[in-house]
């Protein structure tokens, strides 16, 4: 789908200046939290429950209100310019946010329609996502007659219909088994070689080492320790290791397979 | 936060209507035939078993004085229940993260739901003509006025069922608006009865109701029968209209019961 809205390729993919998050129960999920994805980049967000993940993805989407602090997609302000702002950006959310009485196709399908997307663009790329995603005997399903796999494929397909240039995958592979782990890290990789900029939260240290090019780790709502991969992996235990510290766990208290 | 740039994602605005159509489709029973049983059962026990043994209002039979007050609950009912079901259901399910991380104004988010809450709202009344058409009651003296009527009322009730949706944190406070205030004041607003049938001191309370200027107009719009001035009653509907869209166009703008 054309966008009307070209950015600079200059311009950075997100950048996130100061957030803060403050709940109504007074609960102070991110803090001053300041990050710069680049555009091409594949970042990895990491850090333990609670810590603040998904609420900052919360808030760069729009589905919770930042308390302050800037954020921009693309040069675009995510709160003050919020339409052009979400026509660059999807997100496949933590948990399933669906009309479970839906059938896959028709969740796809409306999520192009949201977007502006036209019916002959929707058919094009609805049949193609069904296809990529191995949901054709399932197009016709409704979502909760679905496996949790399937399911979540369905989440990888709908945030995928109106290709937008900053992917977000909060857990994407939380519950699936491994052929499609393997297929969707594969998948992934193509669409960063493309082009495609990608912003993913996983608790699968694996997964992260394996794909992001840059680390960011979030901890009691602040950012604790950010770089390329390189500078996690070299370290005396790998990423494993420099996230336990990070975090502020001893990595000596992991035990080593017998 | 506005984000509005002036032009309208129509297609956007289409789909929110398709999928609650599809959604609607779903409970065609609870949605369309429920309100035509129970419209039916209005009609046959108070309009022609009871009706028929009540002299004439106004130079009309019982049947055709109660028929717009039977619609006109019916209509009330169908647009705040398809509102708050439709903001519940979609904050209850997360569904409506669908909308909030799409290039959709709130105007055109409101817009939707509306759409579908005159759709349901003119199928029920259709469904209720026909039934009155049955018992042989078929008058209609002004269309666009009986359009105006369910259209507006269908739009002020939608917008009520919008704001109550947003509030509500279980079903019984889904309910609670109907039980406690629409109900007992749709009744006492003149449904199967006159001003003049009150009591002194409940005449001015029905003046003061704005369910009585409702079924009042569309009453007239019907038979031509009136006890009010109807423009007191298109005065009500438009500015409750009005000032319930700017509510409800500010809560969604302040994400009140949409965003954390």
């Amino acid at each position: 789908m054309p966008l009307p809205f070209l950015p600079d390729s200059m311009t950075l993919a997100l950048h996130v200046s100061h957030l803060r998050k403050v709940y109504k129960s007074g609960t102070v999920a991110v803090d001053d939290l300041s990050l710069d994805v680049q555009p091409g980049d594949f970042f990895g967000f990491l850090g333990p429950n609670g810590a603040g993940k998904s609420t900052t993805i919360h808030c760069i989407t729009g589905i919770a209100t930042p308390t302050s602090g800037t954020i921009e997609i693309f040069g675009v302000d995510a709160v003050k310019d919020y339409r052009e702002a979400r026509k660059l950006i999807g997100l496949s959310p933590q948990e399933f946010n669906v009309d479970a009485f839906a059938n896959v196709t028709d969740i796809v399908d409306w999520m192009g329609g949201y977007f502006g997307m036209t019916k002959a663009e929707r058919k094009t790329r609805v049949d193609m996502l069904i296809q990529k995603f191995d949901l054709v005997p399932h197009a016709k399903k409704k979502f909760r007659e679905l496996s949790g796999g399937l399911k979540r494929r369905v989440m990888l397909a709908r945030v995928m219909i109106n290709d937008p240039k900053l992917l977000i995958l909060d857990e994407p592979t939380a519950g699936v088994d491994v052929e499609l782990r393997r297929d969707l890290w594969r998948y992934l990789q193509e669409l960063n070689r493309d082009g495609k900029t990608i912003f993913l939260t996983s608790h699968y240290l694996e997964e992260v080492e394996r794909l992001c090019a840059t680390i960011s780790i979030i901890n009691g709502g602040r950012i604790v320790r950010q770089g390329p991969k390189a500078g996690f992996v070299n370290e005396p235990g790998g990423l494993e290791a420099a996230y336990l510290r990070a975090t502020g766990a001893e990595p000596d208290h992991v035990a080593a397979p017998a | 936060m506005s984000g509005y740039d002036g032009s309208v994602n129509w297609v956007g605005l289409w789909t929110i209507i398709r999928r609650e159509w599809s959604r609607l489709m779903r409970v065609p029973i609870q949605a369309f035939l429920a309100p035509w049983i129970s419209a039916l059962l209005f009609i046959f026990v108070f309009g022609f078993v009871v009706g028929g043994r009540i002299a004439q209002i106004g130079g009309h039979r019982y049947l055709e004085f109660v028929l717009p007050g039977i619609l006109m609950l019916n209509i009330v009912n169908a647009s705040f229940l398809q509102s708050t079901s439709q903001i519940y259901f979609s904050r209850f399910l997360r569904y409506v993260e669908e909308t909030l991380v799409s290039p959709l104004s709130y105007a055109e988010m409101i817009a939707g739901i509306l759409s579908i809450v005159v759709v349901r709202a003119v199928i029920t009344s259709l469904g209720i003509l026909a039934i009155a058409a049955v018992f042989g009651v078929t008058h209609i003296t002004s269309i666009g006025a009986f359009l105006f009527w369910i259209v507006s009322v269908s739009i002020v009730f939608g917008l009520l069922g919008i704001i109550i949706g947003l509030w509500a944190n279980n079903f019984e406070q889904l309910t609670m608006l109907n039980v406690f205030f629409i109900t007992p004041l749709s009744f006492v607003g003149g449904v199967f009865n006159t001003v003049n049938m009150l009591p002194g001191w409940m005449k001015g309370v029905a003046y003061a109701n704005p369910f009585f200027y409702f079924i009042n107009g569309l009453r007239h719009a019907m038979i031509g029968f009136s006890e009010a001035n109807e423009w007191i009653g298109v005065s009500v509907a438009l500015g409750l209209s009005v000032v319930l869209f700017a509510t409800v166009w500010r809560l969604f703008s302040v994400g009140y019961g949409l965003r954390s």
